[in-house]
Order: C-alpha cells, then structure tokens, then sequence
C-alpha cells in the first residue's frame, strides 16, 4: 500500500486515528474555505517544554485536584452560567405577567416596559451566553494542552519494559480518546450539566409559586415518566450504538483486509466466498443501526406524548383552578410554556451523565498511568558522566524479563576503550539482552554494568546516551524528512556536518537519488527507502551523533544482499576508534570483531578472536561450519 | 479494449449474478441477501437519477413512510391551534361577555392528535432510517463487489487507505440524503401550513412573529460555512497528535538511545499547540453564533408579546393566539433550519456521489472475452510467444520473451533485480494482459480462457505473503474454504510449517495476520506455501517464496517439494543457489528476455552472463545459517525493538 493521506507537511498530514481509520483530509469540496481558515492562523511561540527523568511523587489526579488551580476562571464561567440560566427561563414568566398585568388589565404602558424587558433578557443571555462559552472552552482547552503534554512526558519518562508490556494502541488511546473524553466533559459537560440542574430547578421554584396544586401535579406526572423513558433510551442507545461502532469496525476491517489482499484473493479464487461474507458482515451492521433506528423512532414520539399528556393535565386541572379564580391566565400560559422547556434539560442531563461517567474513567486511566513509576529509574542523586573513554565492564551480571527465568546469568566481560567485541549466540540466547543492559534499557537483577568505572545506576540518562549511540535491527523512521530523520539525535547539525556524515557513510548517492535531496519526505515508516537504504540512514544517525560507544542489535540482518557491501564498509567508518559491541546475526560480521563472544544458555561460553576460538574447535567452530557449509 | 453501452449493460447484467461456477467455492452460509438495487451506469445523467434504482428498490417502504411522515407533520401543526382554542374556552368560561366554550372535546381532540402523531411519527421515522441503512447497504456491496472485480492495475494507482476512509464518510452523505431529502421537503410543508394557519389569525402578528425566521436560516448557513471546514481541521490536528504519540511510541528505542526526550515533548506540544488553535476557532465560531440563533426565536416572542398583546387589548387576537403564536415561532424555526443544513448537505451528497461514481465507473481491464472457456484437466505446459509487456503508460519491462515450459517440469527464472522475473508470474496468472504476442497454457492463449478456471490451475507464492486476520487453518485453506484439518496438515506438514504451528498458543486456530499473532517472514513464507500446496494446482509458481526461511529448512521444503512436484509444472524465481538447483532448467532473463537457457551446471560452464548475475546473486546469501530471530520478549513495540 502506498502513503496513507496527503503527504506530510501539508496543513491536514495526519496519521490514522484511534478508529483504525487514516484521516482522509479536508475533502476538495470544502478546501478553499479551509485554507481561508488556516491563512488567520498566528505563528505559534516556541513551547516553553522543561523535562527531567526524575518521577516527581505527585498526588494522584482527580477531578479537583486538577481544577483546583484554575478555580477562579471556573467560577467565572458558573457566575456567567447561572445568570444566562435565569435570563433563558424568564421568557415565560414575563409572557404571563405581560397577558395578566397588560392584556388582561389593559395596561398598554405595563405591557411595553414588560415586553421591553423581556427583549433585554434575549440581548443580555445571548451576550453573557457568548462569554460563557469562550470562557469555559478556552479554560478546557488551557486544561486539555497541559494534560496533553504532561502525560506524554511521563510517557517518556517510563523504561521500556512499560512499552513492552503496554499494547501500543492503549497507549495511543490514553493521548487520544481518553483526553477527548475529558475535553468532552469540559466543553459541553460540566458547565452544560450545571445549567440544565439549574435550569429544572428555577422552573421547579417558578412552578410552586405560581401554583403549588398544578406544579405538583405537573411534576408528578411528568418528570417520572419522562425520567424513566429517557433512562430507557440511553440505556438502549448505548447498546445499539457501541453494537453499531463494533460492526462498522468489522466492516471497514473486512473492506480494507481485502483491498490490501487483493492479490491473493485473485488468485485463489476467493472473490465469491469473500463477497458473500462482506455482505454478512454488512448485514449484521444494517441489522445493529436498524435496531437504534428502532430505539431511536420510539424515544422521540414517546417524550412528545408525555409532553401532550402534560399540557392536556395543565389545560383540564388549570382551567378549573382559573375558574376558581385561584390561577391567573397568564400563569395558565406560563405554564405550558414552561412544561414545554421541562423536558430538553432532563433528557439533556442523562447524557451529559454518561459523557461525565466518560470523564471520570478516562481521568481514572491517565491517573494510572501518571502513577506508573519508571521500573528503571534515574537515581535521585544520579551525577552527570563525564566524558568517557569507552570501557565497558559487565560484573556478575544476572537478568531476566521475567524475574523467574533469567536470560543472563553471571556474566563477567570487559570491553577495552576502542575495542570492537561482537556478540554470537543461537536465538534465545540473550543476545540483544546484553546490549539492552548496556544501554540501561533495564538493569541487571545482580551484579552491576560500568562505562569507565561508574555504575550506570548513578549517572543521569542524557549524559549517558549522548555518549552511547544504539542502531537496531529494523531502523526506525519517523514522519518527516531524510534530514529530520538523520539529524534525530542533533537537531542543530550544520548543512556541512550532514553532508560530511552522509558521505561518509555513503548515505549521499541515496539521497542525490530522491526528487528533493535531504528533504525528500519519508513516508510510512519509510516505504519509499529499501531496507538497506534505511539502516544506512540509520547508521548517518548515529554517525552524526559522535557516541563514544557504539550498540549494533543486528543491525546487518534483513538486508538485502547489494546493500550488504555498503553496509560493511559504513561499519568501517562508523566503528573507528569507538567502542563497539555488535549483536550480529551473520557470522561474516562477526568476524570483523576484535573479539567475539559466544552465548549459550545465559553465559558466555567462549571469547577470543575469530582465529582463537576456531583454533579451541568449540562452539563457535561448529556455527561456523554450519555457516560456511550454506554458504558454498 | 471498447465495449457497447449495450454489452456493458448486459456484461454488468451479468456480472450482478454470475451464477454458481465449480472454481469459485463459497465456503459461508449468506445471511444477507444481495443489493436490490444498482447505480444507473449512464454517466451522461445527472447523480440523483443515477442513484435512482436503488432508491426506487425500496419504494414501499419508503413511500407508506412518507406518507405518514405527511400525517403526522400535519397533527404536529394542529397541536398548538388546539391547545390555543383550549385556553381561549378556559377563557369564554370566566368572561361573561364571550359565548362559553366546552372544554371536553378540545382536552379529547389534543389528547388524540398527540397518539396519533407519536404513533405515526414512529412509524414514519423507524421506516425511512430502514430505508437509509438499506440503502446503504446497496451501496456498500455494490461498492464491495466492484472493487473485488477491478484488476490489478487499477489497485497499483489506488492508495487504498484513503479510499477506505473516503468510501465510508461518501457513502454515508450520500445515503442521508437519498433517505432524508424527501422528509426534509416535507418539513417545509409544515412551514407552509403553520404560517396559513397563522395567517388566518392575523396578518400582521404573522409577519412580526416570523420576521425573526430568516436570521435563523442565514446565520444557520454562515456557521455551517466555517464549521465544516473548521471541524475537518481540527480533525486533521487530532490526527496530527496521535501521530506524533504513535511514531514516539513505536520507536521508543530511538527515542531513548538517543535521548531525546525533551525534543519528543516539544514536537507533541507543537501538534497539541497547533490542535488547541483550531479547537479555540471552533469555540470562537460557536460563541459567536449560536447563542444568536437560539435566541433569535426568543426574541420573536417577545414580539409577539409586545405586539400580541396590543392587538389582544384592541380585541383583534386573543389571548390563546398568543400562545399560539409562540409555539409556532418555535416549532417553524425547525423547517430554517433544516433547509440551511438541506441545503448544505446535498453539495457534499453531489461531491461524495461524484467520487464514488468515479470508482463504479472505472472497468476492469481483465474481464473475460465473449466466448472464453474452461481450462478444464491442464497438462501444464506453458508458452511465452514474443511477449512484450510494461506497466500501465510505463516503458516496456519484457521487450519480446519467448520461452516454454513442458507439463511437469521445473523451471528456475534468472536475473537481475528489475529484470521482470516477477512481472512473468503475473502474466501467467492473467493479472494483466500482454501488449504484443500472447501467454499460452496447454497451447492455448490464457485470454481466452475464463479467469477462473485459469486461476484455479495455477497457485502462486510471493516473497511477502499476505496473511489475512483468520486462523491459521482458514489462512491455508484460502483457496479451499471447505477443505479437512487432514488436507489441512499435511498441505502444512510439506512446507514444514507444521511444527511451529502445532506450537502455537491454539495451535491451527491461532488467529495470524495484521490484527492476530505476529509471525517471522519465514513462517509467514511457509504458510503461504502451505496455501499454495492445499490448493494441489497443476501450475505452482513460487516467486522468491523461501527468501525469508533459513536455508536448513528451506532445504527440508525442497525435499518434500520434490515429491509434490513431480507431477505439476513449477516455475521459481530465485536468488538463491540452493533453490535453483532445484530446478531441471534455468531460463536467464536480461532486458526483458530470455538470453540463455539450459542446465544450472551448462550455463555455469558457457554462460559468462549467468555466472556474473549469480555473483551478484549469491553474494551474501549464506549466513542465515542458524542465527535467526533473536527471543526478544514479544512485543516491542514497532521497528525499534
């Protein structure tokens, strides 16, 4: 498949979101007025961003302790909020009062100033109702930023072992859905819950005081039948909708599995199997929304009936109270105007309720995560390491993933400033474990892991990765340029030194090849790369980012074969002078090392040079007849 | 290739049911039937009279709809002038100087027209969203079933992604509006009603009420006109911060081997930055003009008030038109509205309808001729007469290949990278057609044979193989939906894929693929060929299928391969030695054709061009011995780990 979207850097670049779905972009229909849009846009200021490793021992997050410090803004906006409230459910009063005190006492003055004073309620809610919203959205939104980047630092400050555990898509919701949820509830629910309270309560109070008998009754009837059909209907709702969101997930699933195997589909002759099955999947959804449409068509009518029902009530019950002359008629109108406004706020409260329950959990969640302490982490009192020579000692070191089964047990190895030591095992041996420990990815569970003398437990993680460049495997791209991407651990690099780095790792033919040299975007992890060309990208990286010490994981495997050359002779430059541990895969990097260090079952079994260990005929000289046996 | 309006019809005719056929086994019971409706293929016709059939498939349904929807529209009306002459009886009971009124029949008529609205209401609204979604589900499989059809050529321009999530968003404001815009006419009746009855009452009042209306309408579009843009903008910055979350996450070891912590942070709050600005436009759009519109009609009753009441004084209205009145003022501003979003609506509908047309109306290039075929008992012999072939408008890739292949032989292909091997295997399985000469099996051109039972004879494997989110055993029995775990095993038992298999958590039901287990490239290679043997073709083709598998296990395959291949034809693309020493003959291609043929050991001995590609081929090829894939803990995440 290729790129997913517009290509990145334009306005709408964007990856897939948590619906699994690839944000489409703006569609052309709508584009002109979009970008008219993004032209007022303001240069954003540089975000003010200080991060240090360190877990400060918060409190846990709970929904007052993060409004707390943004109370006065809050209770600006209630302030705001209840006098809208009171203009809104004015309308009626003062439409009674104006037919008992004007019309009824043919009191042309009253009826002006009442009229003019109900216009003054529509000017002055509409105004304050403006403020309210910009205040309470902008205050969510201040809320939003800085949760946004206040778990996605803690985020960072987690050791891998919480990625590992962690599927990657939770993680993506805890900074997507789980913050959207909350904006939800700060943009339309708190503030909106507290109106619609407000707003029950004030035709409540009005109700009783213009007639306890008729509000009684009114309530009585009404507000129970109402409350229990709308508790119905979400309950209902809910069902069918979280019924329709999992079956069009299905579905789009289904479409897009068989676009993305077309292919295979062709050739093994599967269209009619697969068209019937789509149709399945199709039709349970159809039967998912035929159900809410169902749900649906009977909540509406259902309120309007109640609604009916109410007014019949007020007009049989009023009218003999009017007759009585215990009930003016204007409040008789009042009253159906205000059984009318009775129903919106119950049937609105009952879904700001789940959008506040919404709320809460994902409040709950993200105060799990920022709970979530470092399983390694960065000492209290860790120092800076100085600038290091290179020597690496590992001193009874024993690990394991999983405490239980340690992969490592009790390996002693020491690594001479400027020595290349390659690493060479069956798979399961514990490898690439060797070079996650040196890195201080985890620490040992015994023995200790020293760069020139300091345990790493005791130096900051900045100073020591700035001095220890990592090239994995598989080399990771991120969205952006080739140049983005080399100049990942350097940001500020010259044009001279990217130059100079490209060339001499030979990354330059490369990128002489794409359309715009060093800006060329690479896309989708980058596809458009071979994946030769993307280790040698990888490895201009951590050229550019002069470590001391140099962790190649298997960084010479999957690759394909022409690469392969180039690669080698990068190493070359690469390794010059520098401390290197390779994890290798091939043998014939291997034998570039120095030393090479055999493991079996959590030791290392044999170390010597390439000669050495074949002259001592043991372990290592049966991998490499097996390998030379292949290879000729 | 130009067809008739008339054969294209009948072709699309046709292809709506193509009938059972032996060589497309459907292995699931169907529960849904097939669209009833169609997309008119005339492109000369406007988009509403294309979409026309499948509206017009579920007439019924959706005219007795309609017709209660009317119905009820016109209880909805009466209401408020019921409940208006209610008051006014209350009032004729304590006035001595108005005739009195019963109230009785007005409570009983009020109370009637209420049920009969709401059951009617329920009705209409339950019908036309059945409408709706059964529309959608015309649209959705024809869409399905047309994109199955296309080939090949129209996925190599297509970015599917992009139109997954296009076909969706289109396909859902299409629908809306077929299903809705009669409604949303109808609404416009009550509009039309309201204001008669208004009308009658009073002129003037009529024209102060609703004078307030058009505000409603008016600003109802110019909001309509930033927030549409404005909501597709902060959903592209959403995306933008999930993404920048999704690259941090996924290559957490980049992150921090190189410590770059603080740079991750500032990038995320640049997109949260960028996010905020687009949700602050879209605050600011709303406070700036929904509280008008929702006080707009507020404000009509304040006129009504005002004015009302002077007229009420003067005895021209009484008081229950006033409250008439004010409940029409707010049930008519739904009709405004509604005819602003209607309005909108039917642009994008007319858009999304033009992007879904393009996709219905472009034709597969490889369909079958009038008069093809069955390849029925192929002996597998295989013909390339004086091919000449490229991709789409591109440069010719195979300039005149001739070569042939006897029924039960194996034949490696040779060359180098961009040579064309691959584009070989696609043309034998008709994936796309030749541009000169032709491809022949058992001396017949593949072009006129139907596609299927040429599909049916040949099985192909891919250096990347795609595996499909199902378990295992369906991924293997792909092409035999219904075939025995027996078959089953053994097939995978040949490629050497049952061991690890049988190790696997639930074993042949382990769900694989992109929402299931991970597997390793050569598992994955394994199983595909396992797919490949089940499907027993008398024509296999594996094209670099075991680039991935160590060469001790490939070996393993090669031997139970040996077996299998004795009696199908077997051409393989290979790099390495191993693998094309399988073969009895080696055909090198160079500049899009074959320039030497013969025995591996023959053309190693006279053909300086074959040893110079297998140098280039075969240098790094060992290796792999025994070192493969590290026991990383499963599941780090991405390319980092």
């Amino acid at each position: 498949m290729g790129g997913f979207g517009p290509p990145p850097g334009s306005p709408f670049a964007g990856g897939r979101m948590d619906t699994g779905l690839p944000f489409a972009g703006v569609p052309p229909e709508l584009a002109a007025k979009a970008q008219a849009i993004l032209d007022t846009e303001p240069e954003h200021p540089e975000p003010d961003i200080s991060f240090s490793h360190r877990h400060g021992r918060e409190k846990r997050l709970t929904l007052t302790r993060f409004l707390r410090p943004h109370r006065l803004a809050l209770g600006w906006a209630v302030a705001l909020v209840i006098l809208e409230t009171a203009m809104v459910t004015s309308g009626p009063y003062l439409t009674g009062l104006g037919i008992d005190r004007g019309i009824r006492a043919r009191d042309t003055g009253a009826l002006l100033t009442i009229a003019l004073i109900f216009v003054g309620t529509v000017v002055a809610g509409t105004y304050l109702s403006k403020v309210r919203i910009q205040v309470s959205g902008r205050l969510g939104e201040r809320l939003m930023f800085e949760l946004r980047i206040k778990v996605f630092s803690h985020f960072q400050r987690l050791s891998l072992d919480f990625f590992t555990r962690e599927k990657a898509g939770v993680l993506m919701s805890r900074m997507t859905s789980d913050i959207e949820s909350l904006t939800q509830l700060f943009h339309q629910g708190l503030i909106n819950m507290f109106v619609q309270a407000l707003t029950l309560l004030i035709i409540s109070v009005i109700l009783f005081l213009t007639s306890p008998l008729l509000a009684v009754i009114t309530i009585g009837v009404v507000v129970p039948v109402m409350l229990a059909l709308t508790l119905w209907f979400r309950a209902a709702s809910d069902r069918g909708f979280n019924l329709v969101r999992d079956r069009i997930a299905l579905v789009l699933a289904d479409l897009s599995e068989n676009l993305a195997g077309i292919r295979i589909i062709t050739a093994h002759n599967r269209r009619r199997h697969n068209l019937v099955h789509h149709r399945n999947v199709v039709g349970d959804y159809t039967d998912a929304n035929n159900y809410t449409a169902k749900v649906g068509a009977l909540y509406g009518p259902g309120a309007e009936t109640v609604s009916v029902i109410g007014q019949a009530i007020i007009l049989v019950v009023g009218a003999n109270l009017v007759l009585d002359g215990k009930l003016g008629l204007g409040a008789l109108t009042a009253f159906f105007l205000y059984v009318t406004m009775f129903f919106a706020p119950i049937q609105q409260l009952v879904q700001l309720y789940n959008v506040y329950q919404q709320g809460r959990a994902a409040l709950r969640k993200l105060g799990d995560v920022l709970d979530t302490v470092p399983a390694v982490p960065e000492a209290d009192d860790a120092h800076d390491l100085p600038p290091i020579e290179g020597e690496i000692r590992l001193e009874g070191v024993t690990f394991g993933y999983d405490p239980r089964i340690p992969v490592l047990r009790d390996i002693d190895l020491v690594i001479a400033p400027g020595e290349t030591v390659a690493v060479v095992g069956e798979t399961g041996a514990g490898k690439s474990t060797i070079a996650k420990l040196v890195t201080r990815f985890y620490d040992p569970s015994a023995g200790r892991v020293l760069i020139d003398g300091h345990d790493l437990r005791e130096v900051t993680f900045t100073s020591l990765r700035q001095q220890i460049g990592v090239v994995p495997q598989e080399p990771f791209l991120f969205a952006g340029s080739i140049r983005d991407n080399i100049t990942f651990a350097n940001p500020d690099a010259s044009d001279d030194e990217i130059a100079e780095a490209c060339r001499q790792i030979g990354l330059d033919d490369v990128v002489a090849r794409q359309a715009d040299g060093l800006d060329s975007a690479v896309h989708e992890r980058g596809v458009s790369l071979s994946s030769g060309e993307r280790q040698l990208l990888a490895l201009t990286r951590a050229f550019l980012a002069r470590p001391r010490v140099l962790v190649l994981d298997e960084a010479t495997s999957n690759l394909d074969l022409r690469s392969e050359t180039r690669i080698e002779q990068a190493l070359d430059v690469l390794l010059e002078g520098r401390t290197a541990i390779i994890i290798a895969h091939r043998l014939a990097t291997a034998m570039r090392a120095d030393r090479i260090a055999v493991v079996h079952d959590g030791h290392i079994v044999e170390i010597g040079s390439h000669d050495e260990l074949l002259a001592a005929g043991g372990r290592y000289t049966r991998l490499y007849e097996t390998w030379m046996a292949h290879t000729n | 290739m130009r067809i008739s309006t008339l054969e294209r019809d009948l072709l699309r005719e046709s292809e709506r049911d193509p009938g059972p056929s032996p060589y497309e086994p459907v292995g699931v019971t169907p529960n849904a039937p097939p669209p009833r409706g169609y997309i008119d293929p005339d492109r000369a016709k406007g988009w509403i009279r294309r979409a026309m059939p499948i509206v017009l498939a579920h007439r019924w349904l959706f005219g007795t709809s309609l017709f209660f929807a009317f119905i009820s529209l016109a209880a909805q009306v009466a209401i408020p002038r019921v409940l208006g002459s209610g008051i006014d009886a209350v009032i004729s009971q304590t006035d001595p100087l108005i005739p009195d009124r019963r109230l009785a029949p007005i409570v009983i008529l009020l109370l009637v027209l209420g049920v009969v609205r709401a059951v009617l209401t329920f009705v209409y609204r339950f019908g036309l969203y059945k409408v709706a979604y059964a529309i959608e589900f015309d649209l959705r499989s024809i869409m399905f079933e047309h994109l199955s059809r296309m080939s090949f050529s129209f996925y190599d321009k297509q970015q599917t992604g992009q139109l997954i999530s296009r076909a969706n968003s289109d396909i859902r404001s299409v629908q809306m509006l077929l299903a809705f815009a009669p409604f949303m006419a109808m609404t416009l009746i009550t509009f039309f009603a309201g204001f008669a009855i208004m009308v009658t009452i009073h002129v003037g009042l009529t024209l102060v009420a609703i004078s307030v209306l058009p505000g409603v309408y008016y600003l109802g579009v110019r909001m309509r006109n930033v927030m549409f843009p404005v909501s597709w903008i902060v959903q592209g910055r959403q995306a933008e911060v999930a993404t920048a979350v999704e690259e941090n996450v996924a290559g957490v070891r980049v992150v921090k081997s190189f410590a770059a912590e603080e740079q991750e942070i500032r990038k995320l709050a640049r997109a949260a930055q960028r996010l905020r600005w687009a949700s602050i436009t879209t605050i600011d759009n709303q406070a700036k003009y929904a509280p008008v519109m929702e006080n707009l009609p507020r404000l009509g009753m304040a006129f009504v008030l005002l004015y009302g009441g002077w007229l009420a004084i003067d005895g021209q209205v009484t008081i229950g038109d006033i409250v008439v009145f004010n409940q029409y003022v707010i049930m008519l501003q739904a009709p405004f509205r509604m005819l602003g979003m209607f309005l909108m609506m039917s642009q994008r509908a007319a858009a999304s309808a033009q992007r879904i047309f393009e996709i219905l109306d472009s034709e597969s290039e490889i369909v079958d001729r009038p008069g093809a075929v069955d390849l029925v008992d192929a002996r597998g012999e295989i013909t390339f007469d004086h091919v000449r072939f490229g991709y789409g408008d591109g440069p010719d890739i195979l300039t005149d290949l001739s070569f042939s292949v006897r029924p039960g032989e194996t034949v490696a292909i040779v060359g180098r990278t961009g040579s064309g091997k691959s584009t070989i295997t696609r043309l034998l399985d008709r994936f796309y057609d030749v541009r000169d000469g032709a491809v022949r099996i058992d001396g017949t051109d593949v072009r006129d044979l139907t596609l299927t039972s040429l599909r049916h004879h040949i099985a192909m494997v891919s250096e990347e193989p795609f595996l499909f989110s199902a378990t295992v055993r369906d991924n293997i029995a792909y092409g035999r939906p219904d075939a025995p775990i027996e078959d089953v095993m053994a097939a995978a038992r040949a490629a050497n894929a049952h061991e690890f298999i049988a190790q696997l958590e639930d074993g042949y039901d382990s769900i694989v693929g992109e929402r299931g287990y991970t597997l390793s490239g050569g598992q994955r290679q394994r199983i595909a060929i396992a797919r490949a043997l089940l499907a027993d073709p008398t024509i296999l083709v594996l094209d670099d299928a075991t680039s991935a598998i160590d060469v001790r296990i490939e070996s393993e395959i090669h031997a139970a391969l040996h077996e299998l291949m004795v009696e199908r034809t077997t051409i393989v693309v290979a790099h390495r030695l191993s693998t094309i020493s399988l073969a009895d003959r080696v055909v090198l291609l160079e500049g899009g054709r074959v320039v030497a043929e013969g025995t591996h050991n023959g053309l190693m001995a006279t053909e300086p061009r074959y040893v110079a590609v297998l140098a280039t081929v075969e240098d790094g090829d060992g290796g792999d011995g025994v070192l493969v894939e590290d026991g990383l803990p499963a599941g780090v995440p991405g390319g980092g780990g």
